[in-house]
């Protein structure tokens, strides 16, 4: 495998596995992606084979999803797959049942996780007045070196260990990473929360009785939720449309 | 410059959101930066996106889940602000532009499910799966991608010239309250953000450690 397979395909197949989504679909999802960045490795395995190249590519741009950065854990595995030969069958099984797990997982890791973390630390460095570009450069500092990480050990783990992919996956433990972006999430949440209340996003400091309604809010909030996102979007609606109905009025 | 800037920045945020390479320069936060910055306004950009922000903390792109696209809706609300040309950090204008930046969100997410269709039903059929090759493969994927930018570019500068139209006039006979404009952002995140907590597994599992920042949030807030 690391005979045929060198550093530079790998290299290769990491850099397009940063555009998997990119032909997103409701038919194929992120297949085509899949196909589209395995192809350096499907090149060097079948080099001299056309046939084999191109039945290899249809095989691997049929439906496929996962989460992006750990879909290096598919590919690198799946590579490691075609190049011992095994047969189409038991490689498509395998890409079957690493879907979901994956997609879960980054789904909690990540999404659920690592990026409103990164938002959050953004948010309470801009609201506690610290300059624009250095709440920026932070938020992207920190989350893109986390992202860039994961892509590549995504890719080594799922290259180095093949059909094993799964023990090595329970082996690592991402979940204690779950866990840790769960404390620091809810600590951060926190934190920024009196800092909204008084009035921080807009620049201003907000009279007590504001200052009340934005607690009272808060609780609302925990005891209801994301469910209250439409009706607020629609009180915001009401609320700027008030500006309208005072000119007519007075 | 400025709208070809704002195109520019639309196409990025759009395609970072889904398509390349997902690195967050589509979160809210940092698109209405990018895009104050073509008003040399990049605080007031950022602020608006960090209403947005807290708005879409609980958006997740989970399997094929259709969700508001918030990214270029934020630099179209944050550019039709910039061609209002009122004062920095005016309240009612603020809040307009937050109220346009979260409708126009439901127009981008369906220009995004309709680039996913034009995908699926233009560009896949006529690579029959038996015909498709090596080559064939990486033509359609990066006509998919170059669609997404294009895509993204189009619907900013759409968003950016309606509200550029509409903004100044509707603050001009916008006569609310600058503190009702200024008071109904911070009640609404305040509601929004505390909503969040599910995603760190609700307030059960997590009092603790959130009673405790709301501790230090308000010591930091006396000190400050």
């Amino acid at each position: 495998m690391k005979d045929t397979i060198g550093a530079g395909v790998r290299f290769r197949v990491f850099l397009r596995s940063f555009a998997i989504q990119g032909s997103w679909n409701y038919r194929t999802l992120l297949g085509t992606g899949f196909g589209f960045s395995l192809l350096p490795a499907l090149r060097v395995i079948y080099a001299g084979r056309p046939e084999a190249l191109q039945d290899a590519v249809r095989r691997h741009t049929s439906l496929f999803n996962c989460h992006p950065y750990l879909a290096g854990i598919a590919l690198g595995a799946v590579a490691r797959l075609e190049s011992e030969g095994e047969s189409p069958e038991v490689v498509s099984r395998f890409k079957g049942a690493l879907r979901s797990a994956l997609g879960s997982l980054g789904d909690r890791m990540v999404w659920a996780g690592l990026r409103p973390c990164c938002l959050l630390l953004a948010l309470a460095l801009l609201l506690l007045g610290a300059p624009w570009w250095l709440s920026l450069v932070v938020f992207l500092l920190v989350y893109n070196t986390a992202h860039i990480t994961l892509r590549w050990w995504s890719l080594r783990t799922g290259w180095d260990a093949g059909k094993q992919v799964a023990q090595r996956l329970r082996e690592s433990n991402l979940e204690r990473f779950h866990e840790g972006f769960a404390h620091a999430g809810a600590f951060l949440l926190g934190l920024i929360l009196p800092l909204v209340a008084v009035g921080a996003l807009t620049g201003d400091r907000l009279p007590p009785p504001w200052v009340l309604g934005g607690a009272v809010a808060a609780v609302v909030g925990l005891k209801f939720g994301s469910a209250v996102r439409y009706p607020l979007m629609v009180a915001l609606v009401i609320i700027a449309s008030i500006g309208f109905l005072l000119r007519t009025t007075s | 410059m400025t709208w070809l800037w704002l195109a520019l920045v639309g196409g990025i945020v759009g395609l970072d959101a889904t398509s390349f390479p997902q690195a967050m320069l589509s979160r809210p936060l940092v698109a209405g930066a990018l895009a104050g910055l073509a008003f040399h306004r990049p605080l007031e950009g950022m602020l608006v996106g960090a209403v947005i922000e807290i708005f879409d903390l609980p958006n997740l792109p989970v399997g094929a889940a259709r969700y508001p696209d918030s990214g270029t809706a934020t630099v179209a609300g944050v550019g039709a602000l910039g061609f209002a040309g009122l004062p920095e950090m005016h309240a009612g204008a603020f809040l307009l532009a937050v109220v346009f930046s979260l409708l126009w969100e439901y127009v981008t997410g369906l220009s995004t499910v309709f680039e996913r269709r034009l995908n699926e039903r233009l560009v896949l059929p006529k690579h029959d799966p038996q015909r498709m090759t090596d080559r064939s493969v990486e033509a359609l994927h990066l006509l998919s991608t170059t669609l997404d930018f294009v895509r993204a570019a189009v619907i900013v500068m759409v968003g950016v010239f309606i509200g550029a139209n509409l903004l100044p006039a509707i603050v001009h006979d916008w006569h609310g309250p600058l503190m009702l404009s200024s008071g109904s952002i911070a009640v609404t995140a305040a509601m929004m953000l505390a909503g969040a907590i599910g995603l760190f597994g609700g307030l059960r599992e997590r009092r603790t450690l959130f009673l405790a920042g709301a501790v230090c949030g308000s010591i930091l807030l006396l000190l400050t």
